[in-house]
């Protein structure tokens, strides 16, 4: 019983590390009274979805996605890896966006903790 | 808050920095044009070389001063970059619509002009993907170090005197 | 199927903890451009060299700038203790998250095969990996597949990437009520 559920984790660990890792990701988001600390949990959220993309296309003794391939040899995908390349500089993109509402916010009420934000905000 | 304000000017030259800044910068920056005039063939491409490139001025800036770096670099040519990069982009769709076929099927490139598949993605990832997201990276870098000064007094809520930072 | 692989998870693993638990903004962003780095050379052992670039100049360098910027100008909480209290609750429902959805990993492919519905096994014959690894270079002439499938493929879904990227410069610089791009 242990034995093959160490089996079935050695053999998917991308999967088991993506659903960790989008666990800390959603604890960061939810715990963190910091809004640039949210930020990066939505940071690390979004990459272990990248990784379960990327583990999807890879290929076991394969070569990267450089066609004609070498007779017989196998590549990885090269679709789900133009989905997360494209993924990643949309993703900065709007980091930067929650970046920016995120120094208004401190413009605003001179304070980045969300407990602080919602005391001053009940108060007006 | 006077914590904040000390932060945006300190700047302080350091010869090290500067050296290395200076040494790095042309590899950089040939770095990232390699990957993206050469990304159809090797790994790379123009998100890659476009991002490289950017990060190049960030590096500048970090070396010689935000504000410095952001007078040297005109804020026309950021302008021109990114919405030429659109232009570019949706120009290249439009041309191939315009000569019969779908947009950005560059088969119709191929039909008319006689010219290979392979220039209408070059055109698309040199002239549109790698100018916008280079200038796009210089653009959140200057936005965000700039960050937000509150116009005017605050009781009014006037949008029209954002002029004032030149 | 590495020692590389596992050990790398684990790498990544540890610094995403620690950029969860530390106190100090500054010490989790640094801690964080080490887990993008430390997913830049995963991404390149999975065979992805082209998102394993973008990841590093990106995911370690821009956003740990733009973060690091950001707390320049606004704040950067002093911190006595080293480490966040861990919240109780948050962790409690996280951890059903994370159960549930390991309830799924039995019935997931295993990272590598070639048993899965993407390389046309089963039902389906041919797929768009199938079809994109075997007639890339004969119908776009680029070595590249992945450019491939960027610029050719799917060349209006980049397109519409590229304007959203666009468009989140103007709302960065619509937020910060700057009308300079520069």
């Amino acid at each position: 019983m242990i034995e093959s559920g160490l089996e079935i984790l050695a053999s998917r660990y991308a999967y088991a590390l993506m659903f960790v890792l989008m666990g800390i990701g959603l604890y960061m988001v939810i715990a963190n009274e910091n809004l640039v600390k949210k930020l990066i949990g939505v940071n690390l959220f979004q990459t272990a979805i990248f990784l379960f993309f990327i583990a999807v296309a890879y290929v076991e003794g394969g070569s990267a996605p450089i066609v004609p391939a070498e007779s017989g040899e196998a590549v990885a995908s090269p679709l789900p890896q133009v989905i997360v390349l494209t993924a990643i500089v949309v993703g900065i993109a709007l980091t930067a966006v929650g970046l920016a509402l995120v120094v208004r916010i401190y413009a605003e009420y001179g304070t980045l903790r969300e407990d602080t934000l919602r005391e001053v905000r009940a108060d007006e | 808050m006077s914590d904040a304000d000390s932060y945006g000017d300190t700047y302080t030259e350091s010869q090290v920095i500067m050296t290395a800044v200076k040494i790095i910068a042309p590899f950089t920056m040939t770095y990232g044009l390699f990957l993206t005039f050469h990304g159809t063939d090797t790994p790379g491409g123009s998100f890659q070389g476009g991002t490289i490139v950017g990060v190049t001025v960030l590096m500048l800036a970090f070396a010689f001063g935000i504000e410095s770096t952001r007078r040297w670099i005109r804020q026309s040519m950021i302008v021109g970059l990114v919405t030429g990069g659109v232009v570019i982009f949706a120009g290249t769709g439009v041309a191939t619509m315009a000569l019969g076929g779908g947009f950005l099927e560059y088969e119709a490139f191929v039909d008319r002009f006689g010219i290979s598949h392979y220039w209408g993605m070059e055109a698309v990832e040199v002239g549109g993907v790698a100018l916008i997201v280079s200038g796009i990276i210089v653009t959140l870098f200057f936005a965000t170090a700039a960050g937000f000064t509150p116009v005017g007094d605050d009781a009014d809520h006037h949008e029209m005197g954002v002029g004032n930072d030149d | 199927m590495s020692a590389i692989a596992y050990s790398l998870a684990v790498f990544v693993l540890l610094s995403a903890v620690a950029t969860a638990l530390f106190r100090d903004v500054l010490s989790a962003i640094v801690v964080f451009a080490a887990y993008s780095l430390g997913m830049a050379i995963l991404y390149t052992y999975l065979l992805a060299p082209d998102v394993a670039m973008t990841e590093a100049a990106i995911g370690a360098g821009v956003t740990t700038i733009l973060l690091l910027l950001t707390i320049a100008r606004t704040t950067r909480p002093s911190a006595e203790e080293v480490f966040e209290r861990v919240d109780v609750p948050a962790v409690v429902v996280v951890g059903a998250f994370v159960l549930v959805l390991a309830t799924l990993l039995p019935d997931m492919y295993a990272v590598g095969t070639q048993d899965a519905p993407i390389w046309g096994q089963g039902v389906l014959s041919e797929t768009p990996t199938v079809h994109y690894v075997q007639e890339a270079y004969a119908e776009t002439h680029a070595h590249n597949a992945v450019s491939a499938v960027l610029a050719s493929y799917r060349g209006f879904d980049t397109f519409g990437e590229a304007v959203v990227v666009f468009a989140a410069g103007i709302a960065v610089l619509l937020v910060l009520k700057r009308e300079v791009f520069a």
